[in-house]
């Protein structure tokens, strides 16, 4: 079977990353399919409990996640044009600037909303259902449905941390980092039904707020994370924790070339590809050829597949932003 | 997030704390309705209302010879299966709810129905049977129970959908 060439706008995805979109794509098909499941039988068994509705809303905030990304890798496959230069990868970061400010926002509502139904001392009142002719209490099926629909999103969670990392796709981390930790929604809702159950109310509320609580610090945190990135700062590994690799692999490549005296570059993060503004020093002050440059830039170029547009800045000095570059040299560095 | 690890185990000692002080029973009631009426009294509160509810003419403190209607039946029904003796109380919806509210009385009939606006103010039971309105539009009624105290609420519709499928029974007979 052929495929067809895999463009994130001028960037050809390299065949093993191929594969990982299209997994990751059907993955995501997957958790909506799910989620689609899940919110309608959540819905169902709903009743008057707060921890229930608390996971309901963060179920109906799941689908943000997935359908950002769904759209995001569409729209980033369209090539830059006169009017948008630097192509459309930045959707990715639209996408988790929306999904981070949906959590957030549900976050704090509900912990409202719980928090005042606790203050108010209000005793959630869950009757029966009519099951195959006899009468069964609601809390029992809140319950076992959550205890159904507690492991999948797990494992769904773990296989697309996986594809986030080869992807460089942050709304796919986020999105895996929450699968990840939905179990803990579904305790808590079945914590707090048990806690109705036994006549203990306010374990109901308490329960509500401590998953309201996870809601919103998903927010922050995937709103800290994507308000980075589209301050254009230092691009980082997919899940934030330390600064990307290619910016030095490029650097030393840059500065292992015979013309170069030094050589820093700025990297930012567009979504899934990095645009890089390498600024380097010649040699004794000399300009360098133009097919000497374009060899420079194809070769940043294979370094990484992420490595799509990459201007070389012929420069008298380096700017202070950029990671400064005389080997076994400090004198750039500001203050030690 | 291992920080839920110690959350986890505070709650799953306390579940076990709370299983082995009272027995176990799930639901139940965080106010004791049902084991304060059972073999004991069952505090109805009613307001007159069609066939539901019916109050003789002319009585000043009706008392339960003084009562008819099928909510009323239904309510000495319900009394009668948990050994309880029925105490009437007929006045206003409004203070009745109110009633139910101050934890003085223990259900509500007046031929309520699904719509009831008092949703925030007590518990509704599951509609327990359906009958026909003066317009000629479809009613599901309902009676009105202590927020929260669940285990009187699973109690009474579990009677009420037993008692209703008899009713519907006697009558297609």
């Amino acid at each position: 079977m052929t495929r067809e060439t895999v463009r994130f706008g001028h960037t050809e995805l390299p065949e093993r990353q191929v594969e990982v979109l299209h997994r990751a794509i059907r993955l995501e098909w997957i958790t909506i399919a799910f989620l689609a499941v899940t919110v309608t039988l959540v819905f169902l068994v709903l009743g008057n409990s707060q921890a229930m509705k608390a996971a309901w809303i963060e179920d109906l905030l799941s689908f943000i996640p997935p359908i950002a990304f769904l759209v995001a890798v569409r729209i980033n496959r369209r090539l830059p044009t006169k009017r948008h230069p630097y192509g459309y990868h930045r959707s990715v970061g639209v996408g988790h600037l929306v999904a981070a400010v949906a959590l957030g926002t549900m976050g704090t509502y509900l912990i409202v909303d719980s928090a005042s139904g606790l203050i108010a001392a209000e005793h959630p009142t869950i009757g029966t259902v009519e099951l195959f002719g006899t009468s069964v209490w609601l809390g029992w099926l809140m319950i076992g449905v959550m205890a159904v629909i507690a492991l999948p999103p797990v494992f769904i969670g773990r296989a697309k941390l996986k594809l986030a990392r080869e992807l460089h796709n942050k709304v796919l981390y986020a999105d895996a980092d929450m699968n990840k930790a939905d179990w803990m929604t579904a305790v808590g809702s079945i914590v707090g039904v048990t806690g109705i159950g036994l006549g203990l109310w306010w374990l109901d509320s308490t329960a509500a707020l401590f998953i309201a609580g996870s809601i919103l610090w998903d927010g922050l945190r995937n709103l800290r994370a994507a308000v980075t990135d589209l301050m254009d700062a230092r691009a980082t590994t997919f899940d934030d924790k330390k600064p990307h690799p290619v910016a030095a692999q490029v650097d030393e490549y840059l500065r292992g070339l015979p013309w170069v005296a030094e050589a820093g570059c700025r990297v930012r993060d567009e979504g899934h590809v990095f645009h890089i503004e390498a600024f380097v020093v010649p040699v004794d002050g000399e300009t360098p050829s133009l097919d000497t440059l374009e060899e420079a830039r194809e070769a940043c170029i294979d370094i990484d597949w992420k490595v799509q547009d990459i201007v070389l800045v012929l420069t008298r000095e380096l700017p202070e932003v950029v990671e400064s570059g005389a080997p076994a040299e400090t004198k750039n560095s500001p203050a030690a | 997030m291992r920080t839920t690890t110690p959350f986890r185990a505070a709650v799953i000692g306390l579940l076990a704390l709370t299983l082995a002080g009272c027995g176990i029973s799930i639901p139940s009631d965080p106010d004791g309705t049902l084991d304060e009426a059972r073999d004991g009294v069952l505090r109805a509160g009613v307001s007159p209302h069609g066939e539901f509810v019916v109050v003789e003419p002319g009585a000043s403190a009706p008392t339960g010879s003084d009562l008819s209607g099928s909510e009323v039946e239904a309510i000495e029904a319900f009394a009668d299966s948990i050994g309880a003796e029925v105490e009437w109380t007929v006045s206003s919806e409004e203070a009745l709810v109110r009633g139910l509210e101050a934890g003085d009385l223990d259900l509500v009939a007046a031929g309520l129905t699904d719509a009831t606006p008092w949703i925030d103010k007590a518990g509704v039971t599951r509609p327990y049977a359906e009958t026909t309105s003066p317009d000629g539009s479809p009613q599901k009624l309902v009676m009105l129970v202590p927020i929260g105290e669940n285990a009187f609420l699973t109690e009474l519709e579990t009677f009420l959908t037993e008692y209703g499928r008899a009713q519907s029974g006697e009558a297609a007979r």
